[in-house]
C-alpha cells in the first residue's frame, strides 16, 4: 500500500492539478442521472436501482402483511367465515412466498446493493447493467405473481409446494405453475444480486480496505451472497423439475414411475434452510453497524464476529433434514442433523455475547435504531431457543407442523430480520434521503411492534402444544383454541398499527426539508463520509482506508486518491485480498438494454407456463436483448481509442 | 344446516403436555420440561446481562483501551460460549437417549393397525391372517390399553401426517413410502388427533379419534366390527337401505353384507357405532348426519362428497337405516 | 461533506487487465458456480432416482447408445486446444490469432449443437416414460442450455471481432469467455459418463 503511494506521489504535481471544485463539476456532468421516464428506465446507478428494490420489497412486505392480518382475522374465532378454504390456502401460500422470495431476500440484497459500494468507497457496483436487469426481473416476477393472485389463480399449495399435492394430479390448473415460475424470476434476481455483491466486494474495495478491515456489514453481505450462490440453484432447479412434471409429464416426483416426493423435500430444504440464514446474516450486519455507532465503540471481537458469520453459513447447509424429521428417515442420519442444528446456536451465541460486551464497553445512546437492535436480541433469542429445541428429533416430531413452529420461525424471522431491518431503515434513512425520521414516532412504532409481536406469536407456542396444526383455515369451537387465537389476532392488530405509524413517519419525513447532514449519528464507516443523499458518483475522490473505522480515525478529513478520469465513468478496481489499486475500469452509461432483456426473460417464462415451446418463442427476444446489451457503442469508441493507446503501452510494459 | 355445529360435548382431548402414553410422556418429561427450564433460565441471564450492560453506571475515568480490561471481557465472552457449548452437548446426549427410548421396537405382542390417509379422512384397517376377519373403519381407532400398537401409515394420494399428541409424536404418510410408528395408551380415554401435513382444501377438517379401552372391551368392539351389517328389520329401514343402494352412495361407500362395496369413501358398515362424522368434524348425531348427507359442501367445502338431494321421506328412511349400522 | 485529502493518484493504472485481475473474470466464475450447481443438482437427482430402481436403466428400457456421446466428448476436449490459443493470443493482444481461433471455436460449437441432437436420440428413452428418462433428459437439457449460450456467445463475439467498434477490453472479455468454455466442455465429461455409461455400470 505505502509503496504504491510513494510510487504515485511522483506524478502528483501534474496529474492532480485540477481543483476539487473542478473535479466535482466534471463528475456531476459525467455521472448525471438522465431525466424523465426514459432516463428512469435506463438508470444503472446502484443507488437508484437499490432504492427501487427497497421500495418494491417494502410494498410486498405490506401486501404479505395484509394477507397475514386477514388470516389472523379469519382465525380470531372458531368456524369464522371470513375466508373459505380456497381463499385461505391461497392467502397463506402467498404470505409465505411473498415474505420469503419477494420481501426478505430482496430487501436484504437491496440494502447491500445500496450500502456496500458506499461502505467500501466505490462509485458503483461491479456490473451496473446486470444489477438493473436483476431488479426488473424481480419486479416483473412479483407483479406477475400478484396479477395472477388477483385473478384468483394464486398458488395454493404452500410456499414449500410439497408434491404430490403440488403435482399435476392434485393441483390441476395453473396455480402451482404460477408459483414455480415466480420462484424462477426471484431466483434469477437473487443470483444476479449475489454475483454483483461478491464481485463488488472482492474487486472494488477502497485502497487499503483489506479483508481484515471490512465493515462487519460488508462481511455479512459477502457471506450471504455466497450462501445465495450455493443455495438458490437448488430451488430454481427443483421448481423447474416441478414445472416439467406438470407441463411435459416428467416423473421426478411421481412415485408410480420411480420418482419420489421426498426428492422434492430434499431439494427444496437444501435451499430452504440456508434461506433462513440468507435472511438473517445481513441483519446481523445491520445490528453490528448500529451497535457500533450507538455505543461509540467498535464491535468487540471482530475476528470472532467474522468467523461466526462464516461458521453460520457453513453449518446452515448441513441441517436441511431437520425439516423432514417426521418423514421417517433413518435414525443415524437424523442424529447428524440434530447435532448440526444445535451447533449452529454457538456462532449466534458468540455474536450476541460480543454485542453485549460492546454495549458493556460503550456509552449507549438510546436512539431508535439502537432500540430495534436491543429488541432484536430479546425477540430473536426466544426463537433461537425454540430452534434448539426442535433440533431434537422426538420433540420436533411432536411440534412439527403445529403452531409451535409458526411461533418459532416468526420469532426468528421477525426478531432476526424485521427488527434489525426497521432499525437499519431508521439508521440509514437520513443517508438515503437526507432527512431524519421522527424519533418520537419511531419509539411508538418500536414499542407497539414489540408488544404486538409477542402478543401475536407467544401464545402460538401453547396452541401448538394443544394440538393446533399449521395451515388450517379454521378450527372447531370444541378444540378450545379460540381464546389464544383471539389474543394472537389482537397482537396482529397492534403490529398493523405499528406499521401504519411507520408509514406516517415516512410520509411526514419525506415532506420535510433536507436537514440530516452527512453523518447525523456519528457513524464510523465510509458511507457517512459523503453527502446525504450521496451524489451519483458517491465520492469525489477514492477514499483510502487504514483501519476499520476510517471516520473515527480521521475526523479532519480522509486520505484519498485522485486520478480517476472525470470525463468518463471511470471506477477503480483493487486486488481481492489486500485491496491494492490495480486497474481502472470504464462503467457503462445509462442503457435501456437491461430493461429489454428483462422483458424478453418475462416473455419466455410466462409462455413457458403454458407451453414448452416458450423456450423457442422466447429465444429470439433473448437473443436480440443480449446482443444489444453486449454490443459496444460506437460513440464510446473514438474516445476509448485514445485511452487504449495510452494503456497499451502500460500493458506491454 | 349449520346449527349442527352447536354440538354439546365433543369427545377427545389433545395436548402434548398431557401425555397418556409412554411415547408422549418421554418427550414431555424427558425433553420438554428440562428444555423449558434451561431456556427460561438462559433467557433471564442473557436479558439480565444485556440490561446490565445497557444501564450500568459509567465511571468517569474508565480507560477503554486498557488491555487487562479487554482480556477480562474476552474471557467472559469465551466463558459464555463454552457454557453454551456444554449445555448444547448435554442436551444432545439427553435427546439421543430419549430418541432411543421412543424408537425402541415394541415386543411381538404389538397390535398392528394400518392407517391410510385420504383427502380428507382416515381409513383404519385391522388386519388378520384370515381375510374375512379384517375390519375396516374410518376416523376412529380403537386400541387396547397397556398393549403396544404399531400403526402402519400409508397414503395413496398426497402426504398426510398422523398425530395423536397425547399418545405419540407424529409421522408422515407419504405415497410410495411405508412408514410406521408405535404407541401405547396408559389409561383408557378418547384422544383426538389431526392431520398435521398440509394436504389441500380440507386439511383443517381431517381429524380422528383414538379410543383407548381395556383389552376385553376392545376385543368386544373388534368382534362387533367383524360382523356384517345388520339386516334391516322394519319397513322404514328396509326403505332406507333401498334409498342407500339406489342412490349415489354405493359409488363410494361400502356396507358389508350388501352389494355396496366401493372403497373410495369411508366404510359405513358400522357407521352408527362411531362417535364423529366427516373425519372428526361433527358429533355423530342424527341431525348432523342428515346435514352432512344433504349438503356436505356447507360443512367441508371442497370435500369429495357431493350434495344429495333427497326427498324428506327418503332422507328419514336413509337416516333410520344408517343408524342401524352399529 | 467530509474533506478528502489527496495523497496519491491512480491515473496511471492500466485500463485493460486479464484473468483474476478483471472483475468480469470473477463474475464469470460466479456464474460457473451457479451453472455448476444446477448440473450438480441434476446429478444428485440422477443418482437419487437410480437407487430407487432395482435395475438401472429400469426394466424394458434400452441402454443409451454411446457413439454420439463419445464423439461429443472428444469434440469438447479437443475444442480446448484452439480455446487455449485464443486465450493466450488475447493476452498478447494478437487480434489475428484471436479472430482465427474464434472462427474455429464457433464452427465447433455449431457442430456440437448438431451432435447434441443425436445424443438426445441416443438416449433411447422419452422424458415422460419413467423417472429415469426424466433425469437423463433434464441433465442433457440443462447442459444444452449452456452449450447454446456458449454457441451464441462465440458467434456474436466472433462477429464483434470484425466490428470497427472493437475495443481492447473486449479482448479481455475473450479470456473470460475462454474460462466459461473450459467449464462448459470440462463439466460435460463426467456428465456424459453419468448419463451414457452409468446405465452399463450401475
Amino acid at each position: 500500500m505505502t509503496s504504491m503511494l510513494e510510487a504515485t506521489d511522483r506524478d502528483r504535481s501534474g496529474r492532480t492539478a485540477a481543483s476539487e471544485a473542478e473535479v466535482v463539476m466534471a463528475l456531476e456532468q459525467t455521472w448525471r442521472p438522465e431525466p424523465g421516464l426514459w432516463g428512469w428506465l435506463r438508470s444503472v446507478d446502484h443507488k437508484s436501482v437499490a432504492t427501487r428494490y427497497l421500495v418494491t420489497a417494502f410494498v410486498f412486505f405490506l401486501l404479505a402483511g395484509l394477507e397475514a392480518a386477514t388470516m389472523r382475522l379469519q382465525l380470531a374465532r372458531p368456524e369464522n367465515r371470513l375466508l373459505g378454504p380456497d381463499a385461505y390456502n391461497q392467502f397463506f401460500t402467498m404470505h409465505g412466498t411473498t415474505m420469503m422470495f419477494l420481501f426478505a431476500v430482496p430487501v436484504m440484497q437491496a440494502a447491500g446493493l445500496y450500502l456496500v459500494p458506499l461502505m467500501i468507497g466505490a462509485r458503483n457496483v461491479a456490473f451496473p447493467k446486470l444489477n438493473a436487469y436483476g431488479y426488473w426481473v424481480y419486479l416483473f416476477g412479483g407483479v406477475f405473481l400478484y396479477l395472477m393472485f388477483f385473478l384468483n389463480t394464486g398458488p395454493d399449495a404452500g410456499w414449500f409446494s410439497y408434491v404430490p399435492l403440488a403435482g399435476p394430479e392434485y393441483s390441476p390448473g395453473k396455480r402451482v405453475d404460477v408459483w414455480a415460475q415466480a420462484i424462477t424470476f426471484t431466483e434469477i434476481a437473487a443470483l444476479t444480486a449475489s454475483v454483483e455483491l461478491i464481485v463488488t466486494i472482492f474487486k472494488m474495495r477502497a485502497p487499503g480496505m483489506t479483508l481484515n478491515r471490512m465493515p462487519l456489514f460488508v462481511w455479512a453481505m459477502l457471506v450471504q451472497s455466497f450462501m445465495v450462490l450455493f443455495a438458490m440453484p437448488w430451488v430454481a432447479t427443483a421448481s423447474q423439475f416441478l414445472a416439467m412434471d406438470r407441463l411435459v409429464a416428467t416423473h421426478f416426483f411421481n412415485q408410480a414411475e420411480g420418482g419420489d416426493p421426498l426428492l422434492w423435500q430434499h431439494l427444496f430444504w437444501f435451499f430452504g434452510h440456508p434461506e433462513v440464514y440468507i435472511i438473517f446474516i445481513p441483519a446481523l450486519g445491520f445490528v453490528s453497524s448500529i451497535v457500533t455507532t450507538f455505543t461509540r465503540r467498535p464491535v468487540f471481537g471482530y475476528p470472532a464476529m467474522v468467523l461466526s458469520l462464516v461458521g453460520t453459513a457453513f453449518l446452515g447447509f448441513g441441517l436441511w433434514v431437520h425439516h423432514m424429521f417426521a418423514t421417517g428417515l433413518p435414525q443415524l442420519g437424523e442424529s447428524f442433523f440434530t447435532a448440526a442444528s444445535m451447533m449452529i446456536a454457538i456462532p449466534s451465541g458468540v455474536q450476541i455475547f460480543c454485542w453485549i460486551a460492546t454495549i458493556w464497553e460503550g456509552r449507549p445512546r438510546f436512539g431508535v435504531p439502537f432500540l430495534w437492535a436491543i429488541g432484536f436480541v430479546v425477540v430473536f433469542i426466544i426463537g433461537g431457543f425454540t430452534g434448539v429445541m426442535i433440533a431434537s428429533v422426538p420433540f420436533d416430531q411432536q411440534v412439527h407442523d403445529t403452531y409451535f413452529i409458526v411461533a418459532h420461525f416468526h420469532y426468528v424471522l421477525i426478531g432476526g430480520a424485521v427488527f434489525p431491518l426497521f432499525g437499519a431503515f431508521h439508521y440509514w434513512f437520513p443517508k438515503v434521503t437526507g432527512r431524519m425520521l421522527s424519533e418520537r414516532l419511531g419509539r411508538w412504532q418500536f414499542w407497539l411492534f414489540f408488544v404486538g409481536v409477542n402478543l401475536t406469536f407467544f401464545p402460538m407456542h401453547q396452541l401448538g402444544f394443544e394440538g393446533m396444526p399449521r395451515r388450517v383455515y379454521t378450527y372447531l369451537p370444541e378444540t378450545g383454541w379460540g381464546s389464544l387465537n383471539l389474543l394472537a389476532t389482537v397482537g396482529a392488530v397492534i403490529m398493523a398499527v405499528s406499521v401504519v405509524l411507520f408509514l406516517v413517519n415516512l410520509a411526514r419525513s419525506l415532506r420535510a426539508p433536507h436537514l440530516a447532514g452527512d453523518n447525523p449519528w456519528g457513524g464510523e464507516t465510509l458511507e457517512w463520509a459523503t453527502t446525504s443523499p450521496p451524489r451519483p458518483y458517491n465520492f469525489p475522490l477514492v477514499p483510502v482506508v487504514d483501519g476499520r473505522m476510517p471516520l473515527w480515525q480521521h475526523p479532519d478529513g480522509l486520505p484519498a486518491l485522485a486520478g480517476l478520469r472525470t470525463d468518463v465513468r471511470d471506477v477503480l478496481m483493487t486486488t481481492v485480498l489486500d485491496a491494492e489499486p490495480d486497474s481502472r475500469h470504464r462503467h457503462p452509461p445509462p442503457t435501456i438494454w437491461p430493461f429489454c432483456a428483462a422483458i424478453a426473460t418475462t416473455i419466455t417464462f410466462i409462455t413457458l407456463i403454458f407451453t414448452p415451446w416458450g423456450l423457442v418463442i422466447g429465444f429470439p427476444f433473448l437473443l436480440v436483448a443480449f446482443i444489444g446489451w453486449a454490443w459496444p457503442r460506437g460513440q464510446d469508441h473514438q474516445e476509448q481509442r485514445r485511452v487504449e493507446a495510452e494503456a497499451a503501452v502500460e500493458v506491454a510494459g | 344446516m349449520i346449527p349442527l355445529l352447536q354440538a354439546s360435548q365433543f369427545p377427545g382431548r389433545h395436548s402434548v403436555l398431557e401425555p397418556a402414553g409412554a411415547q408422549a410422556a418421554l418427550i414431555k418429561d424427558g425433553l420438554w420440561d428440562p428444555m423449558f427450564v434451561t431456556a427460561s433460565v438462559t433467557f433471564a441471564l442473557v436479558v439480565a446481562a444485556l440490561l446490565w450492560a445497557l444501564l450500568r453506571r459509567r465511571v468517569g475515568g474508565e480507560t477503554l483501551e486498557d488491555p487487562a480490561r479487554q482480556r477480562r471481557l474476552g474471557l467472559t465472552v469465551s466463558l459464555a460460549t463454552a457454557v453454551t457449548t456444554i449445555v448444547l452437548f448435554v442436551f444432545l446426549v439427553v435427546d439421543s437417549t430419549v430418541g432411543r427410548a421412543t424408537t425402541a421396537t415394541p415386543g411381538h405382542s404389538a397390535l398392528q393397525i394400518r392407517v391410510t390417509g385420504h383427502q380428507w379422512w382416515w381409513e383404519v384397517q385391522y388386519r388378520d391372517s384370515l381375510a374375512q376377519h379384517w375390519v375396516t373403519t374410518a376416523n376412529e381407532i380403537h386400541i387396547p390399553v397397556g398393549r403396544p400398537v404399531v400403526v402402519e401409515l400409508r397414503s395413496t394420494d398426497v402426504i398426510h401426517s398422523f398425530w395423536p399428541p397425547n399418545l405419540s409424536a407424529k409421522r408422515d404418510l407419504i405415497p410410495g413410502h411405508e412408514n410406521s410408528l408405535w404407541l401405547e395408551a396408559d389409561s383408557s380415554g378418547e384422544y383426538r388427533g389431526q392431520c398435521a401435513e398440509y394436504c389441500g382444501h380440507q386439511h383443517a377438517k381431517m381429524a380422528f379419534l383414538v379410543v383407548a379401552e381395556p383389552s376385553d372391551s376392545f376385543a368386544g368392539w373388534l368382534a362387533g366390527q367383524r360382523d356384517t351389517a345388520a339386516t334391516p328389520a322394519d319397513s322404514l329401514t328396509r326403505r332406507g337401505q333401498e334409498v342407500f343402494l339406489g342412490s349415489a352412495c354405493p359409488m363410494c361407500h361400502a356396507v358389508a353384507g350388501t352389494p355396496a362395496g366401493s372403497r373410495v369413501g369411508p366404510d359405513l358398515t358400522h357407521l352408527g357405532s362411531r362417535r364423529t362424522l366427516a373425519a372428526g368434524t361433527l358429533p355423530n348425531t342424527r341431525g348432523n348426519l342428515a346435514g352432512w348427507i344433504v349438503n356436505p359442501q356447507a360443512i367441508k367445502p371442497g370435500a369429495k362428497m357431493p350434495p344429495n338431494a333427497l326427498s324428506p321421506d327418503d332422507l328419514q328412511a336413509l337416516l333410520a337405516y344408517l343408524e342401524t349400522l352399529r | 461533506m467530509t474533506a478528502f485529502r489527496p495523497v496519491g493518484t491512480v491515473a496511471n493504472l492500466p485500463n485493460t487487465v486479464f484473468g483474476h485481475r478483471s472483475a468480469m473474470w470473477w463474475g464469470t466464475l460466479a456464474f460457473i458456480v451457479i451453472e455448476g450447481s444446477t448440473l450438480f443438482i441434476c446429478a444428485v437427482s440422477y443418482f437419487y432416482v437410480a437407487q430407487r430402481f432395482p435395475t438401472w436403466p429400469p426394466e424394458h428400457v434400452l441402454r443409451p447408445a454411446w457413439t454420439a456421446a463419445s464423439i461429443q466428448a472428444a469434440l469438447m476436449l479437443l475444442s480446448n486446444i484452439p480455446m487455449v490459443m485464443v486465450d493466450r493470443a488475447a493476452l498478447r493482444l494478437d487480434l489475428a490469432t484471436v479472430r482465427a481461433g474464434m472462427l474455429v471455436i464457433s464452427l465447433l460449437a455449431v457442430v456440437m449443437c448438431g451432435v447434441r441432437v443425436l445424443e438426445f436420440g441416443a438416449l433411447g428413452v422419452r422424458w415422460d416414460s419413467t423417472a429415469y428418462g426424466s433425469v437423463a433428459w433434464a441433465t442433457l437439457v440443462t447442459h444444452t442450455t449452456l452449450l447454446l449460450l456458449e454457441t451464441v456467445e462465440s458467434l456474436v463475439f466472433t462477429l464483434l471481432l470484425y466490428s470497427p467498434n472493437l475495443e481492447q477490453r473486449d479482448l479481455s472479455g475473450s479470456s473470460d469467455n475462454a474460462l466459461y468454455w473450459y467449464f462448459m466442455t470440462g463439466v460435460w465429461i463426467p456428465l456424459a459418463a453419468m448419463v451414457f455409461l452409468s446405465p452399463y455400470l450401475l
